[in-house]
């Protein structure tokens, strides 16, 4: 199985290890990861607020590099899925994007919440795996861009998403149940508006100390690095400690498909290793 | 033709009927009642909805000529109006209605739960059920999907969803029972069968399969477990007969002992010719016994031969002994052979025949008959199917030491099932894949071990077995003893010396694939002879077959017909239910190490509960499981799962579409976490937890812990005005359903904090200010405006946070026990279906909609509509338009009238006057309802002691028709005068059992009634002695009570067939027309020197439709008409009479004439408020919206002309002194405001509102106003607007509650939404006719939910502003619906007064005017003789004025107080006599 990949710049950057637990376990599942040549930025950061163009063009050709190699694209982190999902949706709308980027806009723009989920995956997850994770009490959480709007994204079931879920079970896990799957972490303010963020992210976090988890679990690499690096803070503001390790869904199967994720753990800003081991996960 | 049998299409059905025309009544449930059945109160009178509704169930149930046609749905139409041809799809309900008497024996048997729709899945109920207890017809019904895939599966359609279902249950003879209809090996199959039936279970869509296999395993072992005493079941032996036609049937494998059994069952008699000096063929030497002991298996194989079956051991036919041929001479005329493949295949490699190399089959037998068989240290077993999996394990049983297997498959290929060769590995076997023998290498004449080869491929490109090898690898394998397990044979030996019989490839005899003939005349085969070695499940089916193939033979039959196998679609996962996870029921073995070296059986039996509990996880994918429980539960033999569905076509010449609506699907707005939350339910959920019969018996507790709820919010507007699930209409009647369940849930818990979250309050029909209102001070509940925005759950408690935003604009949330969507309504899917089969066009929603001048009609003639299909609306709304609709039929059709109604005719009636009491009392088991508690026997024979009682008897079923036969016989023969039933209850039955005595030429009213069921046996279920002393007493108050009836005639009076309609406005001549189209002369009285009323000040409609051309042609079409006789300029000055003969006097023309009719309608209207307020008069520019349309009519705003314009709502409405909304105003203001917009865009146009009403589909117009740009601007009444004139300018003040601010406007026009009052003269009015008024002034009808066109005066109807403010298309509508109501009068020549009515003894009465004032209906007068007087044709018996009566001057007549003090003096014998001993 070949699937094309669109890392984009965080996988690149500060989510390393999402792109290093997502490669690692694709090898363990046999998908063969081809990553798109010569991709560019998305837009995400800044080109789609500020450029309506650029904010279709920009991830138009990176479809139109996929298209050429013929696979299905990948895409880890939220935000460039739901620019690539955007863009597409958009060239096929409107014709007047043809002639910069000539495309057909028909790859299948894959994010990793549905992908590991797919049945074929599951089968393979659960034939391969190694260490059953029961013992930890995650929450998931979905963010907002894989979700929203769903005209975009094409999620059914974008206030409940369950991908992530399905895999954790499969894996042996049981996860908490709580309402928050999907609400704003506030990660796109993260440098502009704190004030906000910790709002947002603090609800987070009490929220899911209440719904017993002892973790959070994430696929969106802003999400990730929002409420890994705010959690301390906020914790020390409102006078209480969470202890909540935030874990890229893609670690979770590497850990489980007994890969080496040594160097993972050391990036958290919220060490994991504690809550691992106490699991006897390491 | 109605479609749809909720309250709509009830009323439609009955006016029509009631009118002289026969209604077929199509329904897609399995009963009539619709939506409102399952409501639990209705607002604004809180009545109970199943109360006010259940006498229409039974009125309709019973009418003579309204076919209920329930299950059913239309397909197709043909024709045009007035000449339709319907084809109707009735589905099978399982059950004939006519039969069941509902008694409920069938519900108790059924092992299958599902969720009940009826109570919005909040409980279950069985796959044979009623849909509610009062529904009608009063008749079970089976629901059906596809057969379960594990049963379609099953090669020989072993009924597996039923016996789990019955494991379920608890049933577990019944269980193997139907395990055995198909399968008479249950133990054995329960061991060994590969069970296809798992990999298709459905379940494993959400987790695993069922273990379908062990738990059929757990039947038979349960069973076998039980002693001859515990069992309930006892199993018939058949009768055979010697003289039929023998059958030798070939083999006493599992097709052979099928097919005896089979054949034995008919009658036949069987004989068995084994070879082997045992029953069971490769049951008994294929398997070995740590699989299936053959204790267990002889017990499957001696139950089949106790049948009377013949079996002879060592008889090997084809041996020296005895030919095939010889069967024949020996008398048998029909031959089954099923010999099995017994032999062993072989390889074609060297040293295969040398001693230590073994053949698989013959190892096995040989063990398995208990011959010494020898093995070495180290074995290899070459294979990988079964077979030699089985030889494998055995080898270690036998003493081997090491066993190794090879075979050519890789590990994923290997034919064997996964589960068996996990047993072997676990036992330590060794798996060599992909490698092939070579040779069998040896030493000193002995086998050393095997050389193999590498196998690279099994199969070619076209799947064929065409083994592929690498000759380059080459391995060895050491072993003492090799057993080859590579494949079976079948020996043919026996059929050499047939030759008329072909053997087809592969060394297998040839038979018909259906038939299972062979070429040879009578003999037939199956099993593995003919198919080739496979599973003892298929061997039974073909045994199953060859039964059926010799039985057809033997009676010269055709052999195929009706055979061919038909291809049946599974049933899918489940969709409308919901299942939780859970996994498998684990399967024990005997552990590795502990199985090693024994025969004992290896895999464990689950444990009782560990079946009970693993059948429940089935999923019931077929819904009904078929397990015939029901049919052997059922008395009166109603239950037939044969039923087919069924076409008819039905002639009609109009129709009527009444399909009601569904509730928005909840999960479509994710966000208030609907399905995942348990505490967060639907509005209709709620009701039917208020509701006595719902899931927690009227209790308000809540899903998640069942208990009560102390915080309880509603959510307004889900799924209705909402761009975002494409449903911008307002569902119209949520408002007051959430206020009317507020209220209840106050009601039921009190304390309870109810909150209601809601966009506006749309409060505008009848009553509906006043019962907020109430619903805010008397309750206590929370009105919030604005809508939530999320619901989230906390963990913990289950609890719920709300979130919303304040009109400030904070964001707050707030925790709440239980949360209720407030769900909107939609038309469901099958209506749409429905529409399009009859060529409707509906609008974008998937409404029929229709145009604000044709209320009702559809976009195709003759097809009519009412309704919540036509258009969100509540229930009084849709008793008006089914009228109105009826009205739109009876006109179409008025020619037929009579012409197909069925009257029902009696012998005459005879006098029994005079004679002493002769009772005949008839006491009813009612199966086992009333006779399991109550001893029946021992009422009769107390009752046969009570004096008068002439005759007694009891009865199994007294309503079945036989009964009725055996009461009318008894009647005649004992020359009964009285009869007295005991049974289930008056509410239902009474009319039946009066009906009987009328056919015996009996008085209905001299018949009593005991109601020893409801009132008895099901309330004193566990104590039977008492219920039967109750019963007892019972019978003698009904037997006391007899003996004072007396036979009352219902009197005939001729009805004079002519209308009379007061009020010449839109309404009156609409009411008038109709009545006059349906072919009735009508008297039309107007006031005024013109017609028109209101609707001359009405320009144009919201949706831009020119007022003024309609009016003319109504007025025009009135005066045309020659059936309508017009008084203008005329006033009624006299009114007298009652129901059918009503004479109104007018003045006209300084003339007083008099009107004779046989009903009357009320359309006097209502008019428009006279503002005191706002500069109102002061001011020319301050005009009503009235005088405000006229000048835009007439063009006196022209683009420029006018800056701004500001309107205020509600003046003159929903204050004090008129607590009322009027309706029509925000709609009004809406039209007015964009006609403006439209002259000019400039225009500012702002609208000062307190909550904006545009209901149904005229809130598409409000969301135009916004997008054109005009503001609405909300106020207070607290902080009402202020107009004041300044320098010559008016000046607007109001307070935006929404900002917090005051505004000022300076507007050109200040316009006034003058609410609507009513007429000023209906005070007069109604005290001249004696109608009542409500406190509001508009006239008051019978019952506000389900009689809103009737006053409760019989022959007297109201519609248009007269019963309150509406729209145009709402007054026509009801203009026509009362038509329909008077034409239910005036079609008849003559109306029977009823026999039970009130009665004045004159001498006694001191006309004290008790009963005139009591009496409900104004019937009581003081006549000219100074006493009270009740008219009988208007007396309703009700009764209240002869308990009333101080003076005990009136008696209600079969209700005398003698005739009930006569049942209390009886009762009090006994408890006299009790007290005194």
């Amino acid at each position: 199985m070949k699937i094309g990949y669109y890392p984009g710049c965080a996988l690149h950057g500060t989510a390393w290890e999402y792109d290093q637990s997502i490669r690692k376990a694709c090898e363990v599942l046999g998908v063969e990861l081809e990553e798109i040549k010569d991709w560019n930025c998305c837009g995400a950061s800044s080109a789609h607020i500020l450029n309506k163009t650029l904010s279709v063009l920009l991830p138009a050709r990176n479809l139109a590099l996929a298209e050429k190699e013929g696979l299905d694209l990948l895409v880890p982190c939220a935000a460039c899925f739901n620019r690539l999902k955007a863009a597409q949706k958009k060239v096929r709308e409107e014709n007047s994007y043809q002639e910069a980027v000539p495309i057909r806009g028909d790859t299948k723009i894959i994010h990793i919440n549905e992908f590991f989920c797919e049945k074929e995956m599951l089968l393979r997850i659960r034939d391969r795996v190694k260490k059953s994770l029961t013992g930890l009490n995650p929450v998931t959480y979905y963010g907002c861009l894989t979700a929203r709007h769903p005209r975009v994204t094409g999620m059914a079931n974008y206030e409940d998403p369950q991908g992530m879920d399905c895999v954790l079970e499969t894996l042996s896990v049981k996860t908490r149940p709580w309402s928050y799957k999907t609400d704003c972490c506030g990660g796109n303010l993260m440098m502009t508006r704190v004030d906000i963020v910790k709002k947002l992210s603090g609800n987070l976090f009490s929220e899911a100390a209440e719904a017993g988890a002892d973790c959070i679990v994430t696929d969106c690499p802003l999400c990730q690095a929002n409420l890994d690096t705010r959690e301390h803070e906020i914790a020390r503001e409102a006078g209480r400690t969470f202890d909540l390790p935030v874990f890229y869904i893609s670690e979770l199967i590497g850990l489980a498909l007994g890969i080496d994720a040594g160097q993972w753990w050391k990036r958290h800003i919220v060490d994991p290793r504690g809550l691992l081991a106490k699991k006897g996960l390491m | 033709m109605v479609v749809g049998g909720g309250i709509g299409g009830m009323q439609a059905s009955l006016d029509l009927a009631n009118a002289g025309y026969k209604v077929y009544l199509v329904e897609e449930t399995t009963a009539i009642g619709g939506r409102m059945a399952q409501l639990d109160k209705t607002f604004p009178t809180n009545d109970c909805s199943m109360c006010t509704i259940s006498p229409k169930l039974i009125e309709v149930g019973k009418h003579l000529n309204i076919e209920v046609i329930t299950n059913a749905e239309v397909e197709s139409l043909r024709g045009a109006a007035g000449n339709f041809t319907i084809s109707v799809l009735k589905k099978p309900r399982y059950v004939i209605d006519e039969k069941c008497n509902a008694c409920g024996d069938c519900i108790a048997a059924c092992p299958v739960e599902v969720p009940s729709e009826f109570d919005e899945n909040l409980m279950p109920r069985k796959a044979i059920y009623k849909r509610y207890p009062q529904a009608i017809p009063n008749a079970m019904a089976i629901s059906k999907a596809n057969r379960a895939p594990c049963v379609l599966t099953c090669p020989t359609g072993v009924n597996c969803q039923g016996y789990i279902a019955l494991i379920s249950a608890g049933k577990f003879e019944e269980a193997l029972k139907v395990i055995r209809e198909r399968n008479p090996f249950p133990s054995v199959c329960g061991r060994v069968c590969h069970h296809p039936c798992e990999s298709e279970c459905n379940r494993q869509e959400l987790d695993e399969p069922i273990a379908i296999n062990p738990l059929k395993r757990f039947a038979a072992d349960c069973v076998r477990g039980m002693k001859p005493e515990e069992r309930k079941i006892v199993e018939e032996k058949p009768a055979i007969d010697p003289a039929r036609p023998k059958i030798a049937v070939v083999g006493a494998g599992p097709a052979g002992l099928t097919c005896a059994q089979d054949l034995a069952l008919l009658g036949y008699p069987v004989s068995v010719f084994e070879a082997l000096d045992k029953p069971g063929g490769m049951m008994y030497v294929g398997i070995p016994s740590y699989r299936l002991p053959k204790e267990i298996m002889m017990e499957d194989i001696q139950r089949i031969i106790d049948l009377g079956i013949e079996l002879k051991t060592n008889a090997r036919i084809g041996s020296d002994g005895m030919k095939l041929s010889d069967l024949k001479t020996k008398g048998y005329q029909a031959v089954f052979l099923a010999i099995g493949s017994h032999l062993s295949r072989s390889l074609p490699i060297e040293g295969v025949d040398l001693p230590g190399v073994l053949l698989g089959v013959d190892f096995l037998r040989d063990v398995n008959l208990g011959k010494e068989v020898r093995v070495g240290r180290k074995v290899l077993v070459i294979g990988g199917g079964n077979v030699a999996i089985d030889v494998a394990l055995t080898a270690l049983r036998q003493g081997a030491e090491q066993v190794e297997l090879a075979c050519l498959e890789s590990r994923k290929e290997m034919p064997a099932h996964e589960w068996e060769i996990e047993d072997a590995a676990e036992e330590g076997v060794k798996l060599n894949c992909s490698w092939g023998p070579k040779k069998i290498l040896s030493k000193d004449g002995k086998a050393t071990g095997v050389e193999l080869r590498r196998c690279t491929s099994v199969f070619d490109a076209e799947g064929r077995f065409n083994p592929a090898y690498d000759d380059a690898v080459i391995t060895t394998i050491d072993c003492d003893t090799v057993i080859i397990a590579i494949g079976q044979a079948t020996d043919l030996a026996l059929i050499k010396d047939e030759p008329s019989i072909e053997t087809g490839r592969g060394g297998i005899i040839k038979a018909d694939e259906i038939t299972l003939a062979t070429t040879a005349p009578g003999i037939f085969a199956g099993g593995d002879a003919v198919t080739g070695p496979k599973s003892v499940v298929e061997a039974i089916y073909q045994g199953h077959e060859a039964a059926i193939s010799v039985d057809r033979y033997l009676k010269s039959e055709d052999l195929k017909q009706g055979r061919e196998k038909a291809k049946s679609e599974p049933a899918p996962v489940p969709e409308d239910r919901s299942f939780e996870k859970r996994p498998r029921v684990k399967t024990n073995m005997v552990s590795a190490g502990e199985r090693k070296g024994t025969y004992r059986e290896f895999n464990l039996p689950l444990s009782t509960e560990e079946a009970v509990a693993e059948a429940k996880r089935c999923m019931n994918c077929g819904i009904c499981c078929e397990c015939l429980q029901c049919v052997l539960a059922c008395g009166p033999k109603a239950v037939d799962h044969t039923m087919k569905e069924e076409r008819v076509d039905i002639d009609v010449g109009s129709i009527i579409l009444t399909p009601g609506f569904e509730s928005f699907d909840p999960r479509l707005k994710g966000e208030y976490g609907y399905g995942r939350m348990k505490n967060v339910i639907t509005s209709l959920e709620f009701e039917r937890i208020l509701s006595a019969s719902g899931p927690y018996h009227g209790h308000v507790l809540r899903p998640s812990d069942q208990k009560e709820p102390r915080k309880v919010a509603w959510i307004q507007c889900v799924g209705s005005r909402d761009v975002t699930c494409d449903r911008d209409y307002c569902s119209s009647v949520c408002c007051m359903y959430a206020s009317k369940e507020a209220i209840m849930a106050v009601d039921h818990v009190p304390g309870l904090q109810a909150t209601i979250f809601y966009n506006d309050l749309r409060a505008f029909g009848k009553g509906f200010e006043a019962y907020c209102e109430s619903a805010k001070k008397n309750y206590g509940v929370r009105f919030m405006r604005g809508i939530a925005s999320a619901v989230k759950e906390i963990p913990s408690s289950n609890n719920l946070r709300v979130k919303y935003v304040l009109d400030d604009g904070t964001i707050q949330e707030e925790e709440f026990d239980l949360v209720v969507l407030s769900v909107g309504l939609n038309p469901s899917e099958s209506t749409k279906v429905l529409a399009e089969r009859l060529g409707l066009k509906l609008n974008r929603f998937g409404f029929c909609g229709s145009e604000e001048f044709t209320p009702n009609e559809t976009s195709r003639p003759g097809i009519y509509v009412a309704g919540a299909f036509e258009a969100p609306m509540d229930i009084p709304e849709t008793v008006m338009g089914a009228s109105s609709a009826a009205a739109l039929s009876a006109g179409l059709l008025s020619g037929e009238r009579g012409t197909l109604i069925r009257e029902k005719v009696y012998p005459p009636e005879r006098e029994v006057g005079g004679e002493e009491p002769r009772i005949g009392v008839f006491v009813c088991r009612c199966g086992t309802n009333i006779a399991r508690v109550v001893g029946v026997p021992d009422v009769v024979e107390y009752t046969k002691t009570l004096s008068h009682v002439i005759y007694a008897e009891e009865n199994l079923y007294t309503c079945s028709t036989d009964t009725q036969q055996k009461i009318i016989n008894a009647i005649d023969e004992h020359k009964l005068n009285r009869v007295v039933v005991a049974s289930c209850t008056p509410r239902t039955h009474e009319p039946l059992f009066q009906d009987t005595l009328c056919e015996g030429g009996l008085n209905k009213y001299l018949f009593e009634m005991a109601n020893i069921r409801d009132q008895c046996s099901w309330v004193h279920a566990t104590f039977p002695e008492d219920a039967t002393e109750k019963a007892k007493d019972l019978v003698r108050m009904a037997v006391a009570r007899a003996g004072t009836l007396e036979p009352l005639k219902d009197m005939a009076f001729e009805v004079n067939q002519k209308g009379l309609v007061i009020g010449g406005g839109l309404s009156g001549m609409t009411a008038a027309l109709s009545l006059a189209e349906q072919g009735f002369e009508i008297y039309l009285i107007e006031r005024e020197a013109e017609l028109g009323g209101n609707l001359r000040r009405i320009k144009s409609t919201l949706s831009g439709e020119r007022v003024e051309d309609r009016l003319k042609a109504l007025i025009a079409q009135v005066e045309r008409e020659p059936k309508l006789t017009v008084y203008k300029q005329a006033e009624v000055i006299g009114f007298s009479g009652h129901v059918g003969k009503y004479k109104t006097t007018i003045a006209h023309n300084g003339k007083n004439i008099d009107l004779d009719h046989g009903a009357v309608i009320i359309a006097t209207g209502g008019v428009e408020y006279q503002p005191q307020e706002y500069l109102y008069g002061q001011d020319s520019r301050v005009v009503t919206q009235k005088e405000f349309e006229e000048k835009l009519h007439k063009g006196d705003i022209t683009r420029g002309s006018v800056k701004e314009v500001v309107m205020i709502q509600c003046v003159g409405s929903r204050e004090e002194g008129a607590m009322f909304c009027s309706r029509v105003c925000c709609s009004g203001a809406i039209k007015n405001a964009l006609r403006l917009k439209e002259i000019d865009p400039q225009i500012n146009v702002t609208i000062l509102f307190r909550d904006i009403r545009t209901y149904a589909f005229s809130e598409l117009f409000y969301r135009k106003a916004r997008e054109k740009g005009i503001m609405f601007t909300r106020f207070d009444l607290d902080r009402r607007p202020l107009a004041e004139k300044v320098d010559g300018r008016i000046k607007v003040k109001a307070f935006d509650e929404v900002i917090g601010k005051e505004i000022e406007f300076d507007p050109d026009y200040l316009v006034l939404s003058a609410g609507i009052r009513p007429n000023p003269l209906s005070e007069k009015l109604s005290t001249r006719l004696k109608v009542p008024l409500t406190v509001d002034g508009f006239y008051l009808e019978a019952h506000m939910k389900l009689r809103p066109l009737d006053f409760s005066n019989e022959g007297m109807y109201l519609c248009g502003l007269a019963h309150s403010p509406k729209l145009i298309g709402e007054s026509i509508a009801q203009a026509r619906g009362a038509a329909a109501r008077a034409a239910t009068i005036i079609s008849k020549k003559e109306l029977l007064i009823g026999g039970m009515i009130s009665a004045v003894d004159k001498e006694r009465c001191a006309a004290c005017l008790t009963c005139v004032r009591e009496c409900p209906f104004d019937v009581p007068v003081i006549s000219d003789e100074g006493v009270a007087w009740i008219e009988p044709a208007s007396c309703q018996g009700c009764g209240i004025c002869a308990s009333a009566c101080p003076r005990k001057a009136i008696d209600l007549q079969n209700y005398k107080d003698s005739q009930v003090i006569s049942k209390c003096e009886v009762l009090f014998d006994t408890i006299d006599a009790a007290l005194g001993a």
